[in-house]
């Protein structure tokens, strides 16, 4: 069995309603249905995402020892994609317009993809990758072991088909929201404006930026609230 | 079955909370030796590493990055605060007791990466073992930054901040 690893990303997500106990039954089933399908005899471009366990990478089992992992559920899902080698159709191509002397039209470039899909496809083997996340169903928070997008968006939508619960993403607006503020702080930290800090250098003075209070600001552009030094 | 659509993102909206957050944390660490006292009697150490990235003030300006050594010790460092920029990303070591975690924070997004937990416990045998080990530390990694950020929160959100902690922070960052 593999092991959750000591390094690297995490993004925390965060759900509101009932997920199943993982400690039942309905909660292994409920990712039986989302299960990874291979594709690894697939004639088309495909990519295919879907629960596996730690114990069994082919998504057949959900023993539920492989599902534990101290005080977290351990969820693991695999992303495979079959994509046409691009340098493999690049040479097809060159090859092809060497024999006829000219630059190959518009359709005759699709026919010889077309024609190498169907061909090359079913043996080429779909790049393979498995992510972990660990859920704590009494905090509702999950933390995935990854950072990237691509990857972040395509768990929450398993997640959504598997337990009908969107997450949201760990920000300083959502994450402020699970710090244990009463209702008034957090309606301040709905409203909460940037604070211009004063510059010792530069053009303009915190006292004249202070005129422009109040206002939003994007990410970065130090605005509002302004301190005099 | 599709998920909701989303609504704006807390990113957009409040990215730059996380950017001061990181700010606080810096200044926190420098002018009170960086020990915070958490909810639960959690008692955690957090200190600046070798990573820094300020933002950009503006869309039309760059970010700008120190790596390696002390960047927080370098002139680029305080020229900048000096300049009112909040850090984008930081490096931080992360310390409780005898555990020890490195990791970047990204402000905006309050993602974690790069992180680095503590060594497995001498006397974890099994990969059960090691697995339950490293999720316990992956997740008081979270908790730690969450109380941090509550931290941060309650000071940054109370009445009179500007007149207070807010001004000692921009007294530090005119040093």
């Amino acid at each position: 069995m593999a092991n959750i690893r000591r390094s690297g990303g995490a993004t925390a997500m965060f759900w509101q309603g009932k997920l199943p106990d993982p400690r039942d039954p309905q909660f292994a089933t409920a990712l039986q249905k989302q299960r990874f399908r291979t594709i690894e005899d697939a004639a088309s471009e495909e990519t295919a995402v879907g629960w596996i366990s730690a114990g069994d990478p082919t998504g057949a089992s959900f023993d539920h020892e492989d599902l534990e992992a101290g005080t977290a559920t351990w969820l693991r899902f695999r992303v495979d994609k079959k994509q046409l080698p691009r340098k493999w159709l690049a040479i097809h191509r060159d090859a092809a317009e060497k024999a006829r002397g000219k630059k190959l039209s518009a359709r005759e470039r699709r026919e010889i993809k077309d024609d190498l899909t169907s061909k090359l496809l079913p043996r080429v083997l779909p790049t393979v990758q498995m992510v972990d996340a660990l859920l704590f169903a009494d905090r509702r928070t999950v933390l995935l072991l990854h950072t990237g997008k691509g990857m972040i968006e395509a768990f929450g939508r398993l997640f959504f088909q598997t337990f009908a619960l969107p997450l949201e993403r760990t920000d300083p607006l959502a994450t402020g929201r699970r710090t244990g503020l009463d209702r008034s702080w957090q309606d301040r930290l709905e409203r909460v404006e940037p604070v211009r800090w004063p510059r010792r250098e530069g053009s303009r003075s915190a006292r004249t930026l202070a005129g422009r209070a109040g206002t939003r600001a994007p990410t970065s552009d130090p605005e509002a609230e302004a301190v005099d030094a | 079955m599709k998920a909701p659509a989303p609504g704006p993102s807390g990113i957009e909206t409040h990215g730059f909370l996380g950017e001061e957050f990181l700010t606080w944390l810096w200044f926190r660490w420098e002018t009170d030796g960086g020990e915070f006292q958490l909810p639960g009697g959690r008692v955690v150490g957090v200190a600046i590493d070798d990573f820094l990235t300020f933002a950009a003030p503006s869309d039309d300006d760059t970010e700008q990055t120190l790596r390696h050594g002390l960047p927080t010790r370098t002139e680029e460092a305080r020229t900048a605060l000096r300049q009112g920029r909040r850090l984008r990303r930081a490096r931080l070591i992360v310390a409780e007791g005898s555990r020890q975690w490195t990791v970047t924070v990204d402000g905006p997004s309050l993602q974690l990466s790069g992180a680095k937990l503590p060594e497995d416990a001498e006397e974890t045998e099994s990969d059960a073992d090691r697995s339950a080990d490293r999720v316990a530390n992956w997740l008081a990694l979270h908790e730690i930054v969450l109380a941090l950020y509550g931290t941060f929160l309650r000071e940054r959100l109370a009445d009179g901040y500007l007149a207070a902690a807010g001004e000692r922070q921009a007294q530090w960052m005119q040093e």
